[in-house]
């Protein structure tokens, strides 16, 4: 994706971003972090006209006037911005390490590349301190890392007054691998095998963004054959996910039958992913240049398991939102409003349950969209109720999209033969709607034509928050539920 | 004194039945549950494997637990036997115990009172939760056990359940109605005091949302075994107890021969299992919230014990 840099001084930062991302403004915020640590890199995405522009602005004194107090959904970006570069913000409301735990050294900074400022200090302790809530009857309930089924880890500290949550901190960082790290140190024509292992159920997407990414920075285009495959890749691992996202909420709320059924049913799209590319989890399929091969056979016998896959889904799915207890159980718990889902910056599914249409396959190119996007499907309600309904929509919708672009699918080269070397200087972005929502990758390349920072954004980065927000006040029995509904990735944000 | 002969295998047959037939029961509702959700599920024997198997195990102990938590296991599980040969749970009972309507309902709620204070010893944060819950629940059930069983004493002139149960009491031969109101009002407060949905789903992993699992997630291997069947004869006391209102509303059972009533007794009781099967299989699990509401329909049922009872005393 083509992306604009602009260099642009701190105090002309705090001037323009107020206005860019303020309420009401059509741009939102991809992401912020820095190269090497001597500047901070802002990606400002503007949904409407499907452009992105990097604002560069060198660091002075390795700080930076915070900009949470303005615009809220900076607060994790400039959390991480300390652990792995230590550059500090100041007047962060919640000032504290996000990712990087206890055991690291005090000035370890793992992506920083220039030296820290003589007389830096470092500004956090090492030691984790929680929120805490103080009042007579408010008890602290510690949940995880580890947890009873087999899921990520991730810490969550309840405040709970009887069987209300008053506040609920979650820490996370259990998984953190060094992934944008490593992405700097393999060879760059291999690298999207480390770049798709950044979150496993979001394999196709990552090596769909980092593909993106790197074809940007070449200037290349793949072929239309290529662009079509990848696109129904990366439906079927969206209808896959939500197959079995489906199925988890009848889990959590004591329908069996449902989980058990969508359970099988998530089976029949994985084997869809193993026809198209050999991995039920889509790895190696999406590469820099193209994709692998696919035959017109395993095509049609695609198409022929999408036909199955949607007579199979529509009875169960009609026995879920027929369930009048069911629907009861997931109304108005877990809700999220459209406002504060807006101030954060949330995507995906959830914010799309409250209303907010963004789904950046309508508005940045990849693959086969915005051309072929179906679509938006939003809800009004905001709760769990609305964000299993918004999975659903999504279902139908995905499915007609495959058979779409089975339809449509020419015939032609899988891949384009790629130049040996990246440019100097380069910066290149792929933005991909992911199951989860918008994933960004943004690599930037140094004067050796290496890549020097590869920066990912998860869509679960700025929707963990939303968990936090969603289940206060709420009945703390009712988490487990709310969480599922989010389905939100550890491994993703963690990286 | 001679031996009568009759006597003990009566006895031997009825010990051995309580103490058999738990684990099948809970193998039934399991595999009844896998069938509707198109599994072939584990063997109807599997509760019984399963505590073999605990037994075999070697014992986790948190070491801020008192004597509390190591007797518990060992003093619910003699209270349910005790309760086993009180309760009217089968129609067929070698002794001729009497047994206080008040005495049953109590003990009941003394093995709960153990395990909720082995659930705090341990002082964890999901005991503590389990524990709350547990009684926020047993508080709103109680007054439906009490009254559905205290309007059959009150019809009969009794509190002695074995008298009230036993089939010759004629007072009750022409109350069908009253019968089956109670044995539908001990079935719902059932569901709820065995932690069955919808009050609390027995499958789920999810600590914050359980009842029952909260409380036991601090035993292990024999003392786990111990628990758990005990909870597996609180299932087939309290089932049975619901059945045997039920069989009393069918007038042909009492003129039938006691080997019928025994036999109809335990049918009952699986079929019970198996309903109790479907239900957690269409139904949701309630919020912790409505749980009320679903409790009022039990407690409403034992009301309208309560009027029939009152009616047929004023006549």
């Amino acid at each position: 994706m083509k992306i604009e840099r602009i260099e642009m001084s701190l105090s002309e930062l705090h001037e323009k971003l107020p206005h860019t991302l303020g309420k009401n403004s059509e741009n939102r915020l991809g992401l912020l972090t820095s190269i090497d640590g001597g500047q901070l890199a802002t990606l400002l995405l503007n949904p409407k006209d499907g452009t992105a522009g990097l604002l560069v602005s060198p660091l002075e004194n390795n700080s930076y006037r915070s900009f949470t107090p303005q615009l809220a959904q900076f607060h994790w970006f400039e959390r991480a911005l300390f652990d792995f570069f230590g550059i500090v913000a100041d007047g962060h409301p919640r000032f504290k390490h996000l990712l990087l735990h206890d055991q690291y050294e005090g000035d370890f900074f793992p992506l920083r590349k220039i030296a820290l400022p003589a007389n830096f200090q470092n500004v956090l302790p090492r030691r984790y301190e929680f929120f805490e809530v103080k009042g007579e009857g408010v008890y602290e309930l510690p949940v995880g890392p580890i947890h009873a089924g087999v899921i990520e880890p991730g810490h969550f500290r309840f405040s709970c007054f009887g069987e209300t949550i008053v506040n609920l901190e979650i820490r996370l960082g259990w998984v953190h691998r060094g992934v944008e790290k490593r992405l700097t140190e393999v060879p760059w024509q291999k690298a999207h095998f480390v770049a798709e292992a950044a979150a496993s159920d979001t394999a196709c997407a990552n090596a769909f963004a980092h593909a993106i990414a790197i074809e940007s920075i070449l200037e290349v285009k793949v072929s239309e054959r290529a662009q079509y495959l990848r696109t129904i890749a990366l439906e079927i691992e969206r209808l896959a996910m939500h197959v079995i996202d489906v199925g988890g909420i009848g889990t959590d709320i004591g329908l069996l039958g449902i989980s058990s059924a969508m359970g099988r049913l998530r089976g029949k799209a994985l084997a869809l992913a193993d026809l198209i590319s050999g991995s039920r989890f889509l790895r190696g399929f999406i590469f820099p240049g193209g994709v692998r091969p696919v035959s017109e056979r395993k095509l049609s016998e695609i198409k022929a398991g999408v036909i199955g896959l949607r007579k199979d889904l529509a009875p169960v799915i009609q026995i879920l939102s027929e369930n009048q207890m069911a629907t009861e159980r997931m109304k108005d718990i877990g809700r999220l409003s459209r406002s504060l889902a807006q101030e954060f910056g949330m995507v995906g599914i959830l914010a799309r349950a409250c209303g907010i249409e963004y789904d950046s396959r309508q508005c940045f190119e990849q693959g086969k969209f915005p051309e072929l996007a179906p679509p938006i499907t939003t809800e009004l309600g905001g709760d769990i109720l609305a964000r299993t309904r918004v999975r659903i929509g999504e279902i139908a919708t995905t499915l007609d999209t495959i058979e779409k672009l089975l339809d449509g699918c020419p015939h032609g080269e899988d891949k384009i033969t790629l130049p040996a070397s990246l440019p100097a200087n380069a910066t290149g972005l792929g933005i991909v709607e992911a199951t989860r929502g918008e994933l960004i990758h943004l690599i930037f390349t140094d004067e050796a034509g290496k890549i020097c920072r590869y920066s990912i954004k998860d869509p679960s980065f700025e929707n963990w928050t939303a968990i936090s927000i969603a289940i206060r006040e709420n009945l703390i029995a009712d988490f487990p539920l709310c969480n599922k509904s989010m389905a939100l990735s550890y491994s993703g944000n963690d990286l | 004194m001679t031996l009568n002969l009759h006597a003990v295998l009566e006895t031997l047959g009825f010990t051995a039945t309580f103490l058999l037939l738990p684990p099948l029961i809970v193998g039934v509702i399991r595999k009844t549950k896998a069938r509707f959700q198109n599994r072939i599920g584990a063997p109807v024997l599997q509760p019984y494997y399963d505590l073999l198997k605990l037994l075999s195990k070697s014992e986790t102990i948190s070491k801020h637990t008192s004597w509390i938590f190591r007797s518990t296991a060992a003093v619910n599980l003699s209270m349910l036997i005790i309760l086993a040969f009180l309760a009217p749970w089968t129609s067929f009972r070698p002794f001729d115990l009497a047994s206080d309507l008040f005495l049953v309902i109590y003990l009941l709620a003394l093995t709960r009172f153990f395990t909720v204070l082995s659930a705090l010893d341990a002082g964890s944060a999901f005991g503590g939760f389990g524990a709350s819950r547990e009684v926020t629940l047993a508080l709103l059930v109680e007054p439906s056990v009490i009254l559905c069983l205290a309007s059959l004493g009150s019809v009969s002139q009794s509190s002695d359940l074995a008298f009230v149960f036993s089939f010759k009491n004629m007072e009750l031969l022409n109350q069908p109605g009253l019968w089956f109101l109670a044995g539908c009002g001990l079935f719902l407060a059932s569901l709820v005091e065995l932690s069955r949905m919808p009050a609390d789903d027995p499958t789920t992993h999810l600590e914050l949302t359980m009842v029952h699992e909260a409380m036991i997630l601090e035993n292990s291997a024999a003392n786990l075994a111990l628990v758990e069947y005990s909870h597996f004869l609180k299932i087939l006391i309290l089932l049975g107890i619901s059945s045997q209102c039920l069989l009393h509303a069918v007038p042909y059972f009492w003129h039938s021969t006691e080997l019928i009533r025994a036999g109809a007794s335990i049918a009952c009781i699986l079929l019970m299992a198996v309903s109790i099967a479907v239900i957690e299989s269409v139904a949701v699990k309630l919020r912790w919230t409505k749980l009320p509401e679903f409790i009022a329909y039990s407690v409403a049922m034992s009301i309208f014990c309560v009027f029939i009872a009152l009616g047929k005393n004023l006549n």
